[in-house]
């Protein structure tokens, strides 16, 4: 897999969010036409509704992935004092499939950024088995912390993770 | 980028790279670190030293900085004799007058001078507060109110100005989305400037700016 993880590490997406990992799988993500690349710029309108993903490759091995979308500049990437805002999980996704195969923990909540131009990561973990009725459910969205949770659920270290730039519309066109 | 790589993995505080891809700029207000304020001769030694609220960028404060010199401070109070001299001046420079001293020429050729602004008011919006010399400090206060009041405007025309001014686009772009925000009330005066001790290896008066 010689997909790197340098974008992520020059984002601040390794740091902030996720720990240092080997990416082991690729997965792709659409937001109607348009592919999510690291860093890309998408805007909030664009992404009102859940992405299409794709985890790529053969669907043989019956390994379940979980995907995990945050938020770590919110409400200001100067002050992100709700780090980090949680939108979407997705648990139980059999390989080489869509997201939609899997099982929506939390329901997805388009990106918001109101101040600023707000990361919006996108982590796939992988799981050891079938996610039972004991993942426990983030109360409230915000201060979501995603090492806590993959460490309570025992995902480990993500396996892919892909980020998007997103800032504000102007609610009138600038002279 | 094999330095931005071993700047940003090696510790969690330093989280700037080279390269900053990161559009945010540094928060404004700081709950931890504060400045010990040079109080000159006013202050006795039962009365408490004011503490300035100062900024972090965000890598956090070297501890060192407010040790540095509050541990002066504090060596200074405990001998009545020193806290009664200045200990901050203006590094035995007697300005008498400035008669049509217009611009300042920092010691340079006209181009490395843009040079030095361009990239002290860089530094400035990237981190939040940096350390140089006083005339240093004085000279890019225009410069940097000239680049938050061009992402006041916000326009198209004003972006391509800033971006040709700031030398990382990605400042640009985090400044003109913060902006409206965080200065939106305050007309003028975005920067503070903060005098402190010389440097040792040639006594260059030294003074800390921050953005307001």
């Amino acid at each position: 897999m010689s997909r790197s993880v340098e974008p992520l590490i020059v984002g601040g997406v390794i740091g902030d969010v996720l720990d240092m990992f080997t990416p082991a799988t690729e997965f792709t993500v659409h937001y109607g036409t348009k592919q999510v690349t690291n860093g890309c710029d998408i805007k909030p309108s664009a992404a009102a509704d859940k992405p299409h993903l794709q985890i790529l490759g053969p669907p043989l091995s019956s390994s379940l992935y979980t995907l995990v979308m945050v938020d770590p500049d919110a409400p200001n990437p100067s002050e992100p004092r709700l780090r980090e805002l949680l939108h979407w999980i997705v648990v139980d996704i059999p390989h080489g499939h869509d997201a939609t195969k899997g099982r929506e923990l939390v329901a997805y909540m388009g990106p918001r950024p109101t101040i600023g131009i707000h990361r919006y990561i996108l982590a796939l973990f992988k799981q050891e088995g079938a996610m039972g009725g004991g993942s426990q459910l983030p109360d409230g969205r915000a201060n979501f912390s995603t090492r806590q949770f993959a460490a309570q659920n025992r995902l480990g270290l993500p396996v892919a993770a892909v980020y998007f730039n997103s800032q504000k519309e102007p609610a009138m066109k600038k002279r | 980028m094999a330095m931005a790589l071993a700047m940003t993995t090696d510790c969690a505080s330093s989280r700037w790279s080279m390269a900053s891809l990161k559009s945010a700029l540094p928060p404004l207000a700081s709950t931890a670190s504060s400045i010990r304020y040079p109080c000159h001769r006013r202050r006795s030694s039962s009365k408490c030293p004011q503490l300035v609220r100062s900024f972090t960028g965000l890598s956090p404060v070297n501890p060192l900085h407010s040790l540095g010199s509050s541990v002066t401070q504090t060596l200074a109070d405990l001998n009545s004799f020193e806290h009664n001299f200045t200990i901050i001046d203006n590094g035995f420079k007697v300005y008498a007058m400035r008669h049509g001293r217009r611009v300042p020429k920092l010691n340079r050729p006209p181009d490395q001078r843009r040079a030095l602004l361009r990239c002290l008011t860089t530094q400035l919006l990237k981190y939040g507060r940096i350390k140089t010399t006083r005339a240093r400090a004085s000279a890019m206060r225009k410069y940097v109110d000239k680049m938050i009041t061009l992402a006041k405007d916000g326009s198209l025309h004003k972006r391509r100005q800033a971006l040709g001014f700031i030398y990382e686009k990605q400042i640009v772009h985090a400044l003109f989305a913060e902006v409206q925000d965080r200065y939106g009330e305050r007309n003028g005066g975005y920067t503070r400037i903060i005098r402190t001790l010389p440097r040792r290896g040639d006594n260059a008066p030294m003074a800390y700016i921050e953005l307001v």
